[in-house]
């Protein structure tokens, strides 16, 4: 069955389970340590690989002498270049192994051996002799004129134009411009479990245990580059430690294994470990905006010009950075848009979508001149907003699914942080006479371009003979609950208890195909799917039914213990009972989301207001509270839902504050790859996190009205966060993480001004 | 990388035997929360440690009449956790609790928090050559130096442990049981010094000396506080942290003051100037603002690091601040 087969969920629709805050049907597995994770995963005879990486930026690797790391007991075999046969990686088709590494860390070798202690004592005996290159770390350092052509820059040539209307005329003539550069950091997505597999290769098949975010994505990658069907790779992620966009193409310890069993004829566990995380696993492109915005004395926005450059390191991969451009062209209301985006290669890690891949930097960057452009024209952030609402997608010309939901959010939003009550500024910011300290509040908007779906998404269920329900799709949980929403789902469907039905998630042996999770789209796609699964194996019972006891079908109904008929002699039917006698007939049904929304462009919106204090003394910026409203369509899982908030609005303080990949431009190495000196946000990093939860189901992207909540909270954090630095300064941060230094140089900068100029405020 | 540091020349303490820890080779190990990453890392290797942490080294914190004493054992969570000593000199619990992790803090032995190597990324990556390590060159003074020491020296690591910043206020002294079987008393503030070509190292012991305890004279009525600055809320170095010990007479004249910074130099730098500016003068805005001026004296700001000098001024401040009045 369809999910487009059967009527929406409308408002009016009676939802017994969805919307509520249904525990984690896995919660007690994991908290327990019964949840088995890739890194868990032990077969007989298995092996451990250790990735050699390359300690040099840029160079030729001249030899690898093997013999010193065969010869440490325990070490089984190494796999290096001259082993592997023609198999390219990343989308550069780049070789496996390079024998010119492009980064440090770039991979050179796998060492195998027994345990993973020995296979680092082989790694410490192994010796490569590396003849250095020339590099370029920095973005900079290649666009300058006459720097060499080291990774086949496209910078000069294949800038990625898009827009509309003649922007440049409209900069001539506006009221007022608005305009800056600004940068934002190279962050990495350091997920709890890091990426790995553990390959095990059984006749012509290989059987892939690895950590991702699409089983179907890296069978198809890995059987294609093993020249192998399909059905002869089987790929398992039953639970997943995040992946935030990092592992949405299977990458090179995936492979390392696989070939690694091939040649042992045993299994192969390969993990990264937390610096290889740091260097080699994906990060958010370091990006550079040159904007300018134009305005008339009202404050709607006349152009939008934007200039973007983003930093995607050695190799290309799928994903990162793609839509930079996105909130120039639709987030406001305005006929002239234009932006540029160029990417350049540098001698670092490969950047990889990262949880709303552009959209976070861009969104900073709008917001912080929309933040200007208010502050300048003295109109509320949220009402310069609402003069320059969208309710559609200008650049194709479609209707927002929702065109009225940012609105709402902007009204959530400015409810639940009380907006309007502490709208008189002098009583809010500035100078604190008791402690020094300043106070401020910012605002932020943001758009999302994913809500409708992913298709294909397909799913299974069948009813086992005791009446207890299985549920299967290859679709994976990456840890934001998935399983149990769409448990909940069929359970709501079927109209039986959620502890009756159990899903198989996360092997393409046992699902239907199912999309990867990436682009707040998993929900969306696969909860129609399992809806109509659940509606089909409904429709099969009573089919069943029907002929079993010669009634007629269109009599029967399941109420989800028993089959009932409106036909006088039928006596209702308990499930159980019923499927026994129907026995050895199987009653099961198939569903699939196999279309998305056309006619209008599916859109997930949102706002946020952030709270901070700030020492001008010492740089401290505090973040008391975070609000955020995002429109996700219908809230399926309440208290799932207010997970990602959290976890969003957190990685938005990071962003914001503390996250920074620093590298050395003369060495070219990162100085901080580990947990010590990358600094995630801790608990005491957060604040008072508030889920103004919009629940306006959204029945043109998606029939059941869900869009997906993964990306949203995040967007519009960091931004928010520096309007309000700027709001409680007078400081405006071109440039995050706002650390000590930042501010405390800006501070120092805007003092010195203040001196010239004779404004001693 | 090593993920099992040690596979033999692993021993326990006898204090009999000199001879185990009379090598430079040699390690100690207590809470091992240095030792062990720098031997995974690979910057060390490690051939021989001797374990001392079921050793008869002592673990307690007492005061005897009117002196303190922490034996080398006692964890930074024991210093944290000890009422009567929270209670008189505030600084040390402010100091400690505000290192590292609640899972270091339970490991880290207040010894070894003393005796610590750089926490300079360079010093850590094992493929990078630094001074420190005995190279040549020091790859941070024009590097990405956001972190280091405001000085103009071959190694411009700081010194990493907050606690030694309180305690170079406190004029505390450390008991070492030397390596020749004598014991002797030196104050920390002789203990941690800068390194120099033929001692590159943080600190004064020599090879086979063990601190056996911690002293230092209770304060009395003084005030004492510890500000630490970080680029997040908790677990990271100081960026720039400042001890404030201040004895207020009933006029609220200071009668001593003893100001240290951590943060900015390689060893806790008193700041002098500071201390001396207060010293005979009323805790008043402009007495403080005085001794905030001078608290960056002699420093000598690096390419990424001169935040640190209003960093340092704005501690300074906002230390003093809180024991004005009341």
């Amino acid at each position: 069955m369809r999910a487009s087969d059967l009527d929406d969920w409308t408002t009016g629709t009676a939802l017994d389970l969805v919307g509520s805050s249904v525990d984690r049907v896995d919660a007690v597995d994991k908290v327990t340590g019964r949840a088995r994770y890739t890194a868990d995963v032990q077969l007989p005879g298995q092996l451990t690989g250790v990735i050699v990486r390359s300690p040099i930026p840029h160079g030729r690797v001249v030899s690898i002498d093997t013999a010193s790391a065969l010869g440490v007991e325990g070490v089984v075999d190494v796999l290096t270049a001259d082993d592997i046969d023609e198999i390219s990686w990343y989308e550069d088709d780049a070789p496996l192994l390079p024998g010119i590494v492009r980064y440090v860390g770039d991979e050179v070798a796998l060492v195998v051996a027994e345990t993973r202690s020995d296979a680092e004592r082989g790694v410490g005996a192994l010796s490569v002799e590396y003849e250095p290159m020339e590099f370029l770390t920095h973005p900079d350092d290649v666009e300058r004129p006459g720097a060499p052509e080291l990774l086949g820059n496209e910078s000069a040539d294949e800038v990625e134009e898009d827009g509309r209307g003649d922007v440049d005329e409209a900069f001539d003539d506006a009221h007022i411009v608005v305009e800056g550069t600004f940068r934002t950091p190279v962050a990495i997505h350091n997920s709890l479990e890091p990426h790995g597999a553990v390959a095990d290769w059984v006749g012509d098949s290989i059987t892939l245990y690895t950590s991702t975010q699409g089983v179907n994505d890296v069978r198809e990658q890995m059987g294609e580059r093993l020249g192998l069907n399909h059905n002869q790779v089987r790929v398992v992620s039953e639970f997943v430690g995040g992946g935030f966009g990092a592992k949405q193409v299977a990458w090179k310890p995936t492979m390392l294994a696989a070939l690694a069993s091939k040649r042992t004829g045993r299994p192969v566990w390969v993990m990264n470990d937390r610096s290889g995380e740091n260097v080699a696993a994906g990060k958010r492109n370091g990006t550079e905006h040159t904007v300018r915005i134009a305005a008339d004395p009202d404050g709607r926005l006349l152009a939008i010009d934007a200039d973007v450059r983003a930093d995607r390191g050695a190799y290309a991969v799928k994903g990162e950075a793609s839509a930079v451009s996105g909130p120039y062209l639709h987030l406001y209301q305005c006929a002239r848009v234009r932006t540029r985006v160029r990417r350049v290669r540098t001698n670092t890690g490969p950047a990889v979508a990262f949880r709303a891949p552009g959209y976070v930097e861009s969104t900073f960057v709008l917001e912080s001149l929309m933040d200007e452009l208010a502050g300048e024209l003295d109109i509320d952030p949220i009402e310069l907003r609402r003069r320059n609402h969208s309710s559609r997608n200008q650049q194709e010309d479609l209707e927002w699914s929702q065109p009225e939901g940012l609105l709402r959010s902007y009204e959530r939003v400015a409810e639940v942080a009380r907006w309007d009550e502490t709208d008189d500024r002098d009583e809010t910011d500035g100078e604190d006479e008791h402690d020094g300290l300043l106070h401020g509040r910012g605002f932020a908007a943001h758009d999302w371009l994913a809500a409708s779906a992913m298709p294909p998404g397909h799913a299974g269920v069948e009813f086992n003979f005791d009446g207890s329900v299985h549920v299967s799709t290859s679709a994976q949980d990456i840890g934001t609950g998935t399983r149990t929403v769409l448990a909940q789902v069929v359970a709501d469907e079927l109209g039986v208890d959620i502890s009756s039905v159990r899903l198989s998630l996360g092997d393409t042996s046992t699902g239907p195909p199912a999309p990867t999770s990436a682009g707040s789209t998993t929900v969306p796609t696969m909860a129609p799917a399992v809806r109509a699964a659940a509606a089909a194996a409904v429709d099969d019972l009573l089919d069943a039914a029907a002929e079993h006891h010669g009634v007629e079908r269109s009599s029967l109904s399941f109420d989800g213990t028993h089959v009932k008929s409106s036909a006088a002699a039928f006596e209702d039917q308990p499930l159980g009972d019923l499927l026994s006698d129907l026995s050895p007939r199987v009653v099961h049904g198939w569903g699939g989301r196999e279309t998305i929304a056309e006619d209008v462009s599916p859109r997930a919106q949102g706002s946020a207001v952030a709270e901070v204090s700030v020492d001008p003394l010492t740089g401290e910026v505090r973040v008391t509270s975070i609000t955020v409203a995002p429109d996700c369509g219908r809230i399926l899982n309440r208290r799932l839902a207010d997970s990602q908030v959290i976890g969003g609005v957190t990685q938005g303080i990071g962003f914001a504050l503390t996250e920074e990949q620093v590298v050395d431009h003369r060495l070219g190495v990162v100085v901080n790859p580990d947990l010590n000196e990358y600094l995630l946000p801790t608990v005491s990093d957060t604040c008072t996190i508030r889920h103004a939860a919009l629940d306006i189901p959204d029945l043109r992207a998606n029939p059941l009205g869900t869009k997906g909540i993964g990306e949203l909270p995040l967007i519009a954090v960091p931004a928010a966060i520096a309007n309000a630095v700027r709001d409680a300064t007078g400081i405006r941060l071109h440039e995050l993480p706002i650390t000590r230094r930042r501010l405390l140089e800006a501070i120092a900068s805007s003092e010195a001004l203040d001196h010239e100029s004779g404004d001693h405020r | 990388m090593t993920l099992s540091p040690v596979t033999s020349g692993y021993t326990r303490w006898d204090q009999s035997d000199r001879r185990l820890v009379s090598s430079d080779e040699t390690e100690w190990f207590a809470g091992g929360t240095d030792l062990i990453p720098l031997a995974r890392s690979g910057v060390l290797d490690l051939d021989s440690v001797v374990d001392i942490k079921s050793s008869h080294l002592e673990r307690t914190v007492q005061r005897i009449d009117d002196r303190w004493r922490i034996g080398a054992l006692a964890t930074l969570s024991d210093l944290a956790e000890h009422e009567e000593l929270t209670a008189t000199v505030p600084a040390i619990a402010q100091a400690v609790s505000q290192s590292a992790t609640l899972q270091i803090r339970h490991r880290a032995t207040v010894a070894g928090n003393l005796l610590q190597r750089p926490r300079c990324s360079y010093f850590r990556d094992p493929s990078i050559s630094c001074w420190m390590k005995g190279g040549s060159d020091c790859p941070a003074r024009d590097g990405r130096n956001e972190h280091h020491a405001l000085i103009d020296e071959p190694c411009v690591a700081t010194q990493p442990s907050d606690l030694a910043s309180v305690l170079v206020a406190l004029d505390a002294d450390v008991n070492i049981d030397g390596h020749d079987g004598s014991e002797r008393t030196v104050p920390v503030a002789e203990l941690l010094q800068r390194p120099v070509a033929d001692r590159r190292s943080l600190h004064t012991l020599e090879s086979g000396d063990v601190i056996t305890s911690l002293e230092f004279t209770d304060p009395g009525t003084s005030r004492s506080t510890y500000l630490k600055a970080m680029n997040r809320a908790v677990w990271q170095f100081a960026l720039v942290g400042v001890a404030a010990i201040v004895d207020i007479d009933d006029r609220h004249t200071v009668v001593s003051a003893s100001l240290v910074a951590s943060g900015v130099d390689s060893v806790p730098r008193r700041l002098t100037t500071s201390s001396e500016t207060l010293t005979g003068r009323e805790l008043t805005a402009s007495s403080i603002a005085s001794a905030a001026d001078a608290a960056a004296d002699g420093l000598t700001e690096l390419s990424e690091n001169g935040y640190k000098t209003a960093l340092l001024r704005g501690l300074v401040q906002r230390s003093l601040e809180p024991m004005r009045g009341g």
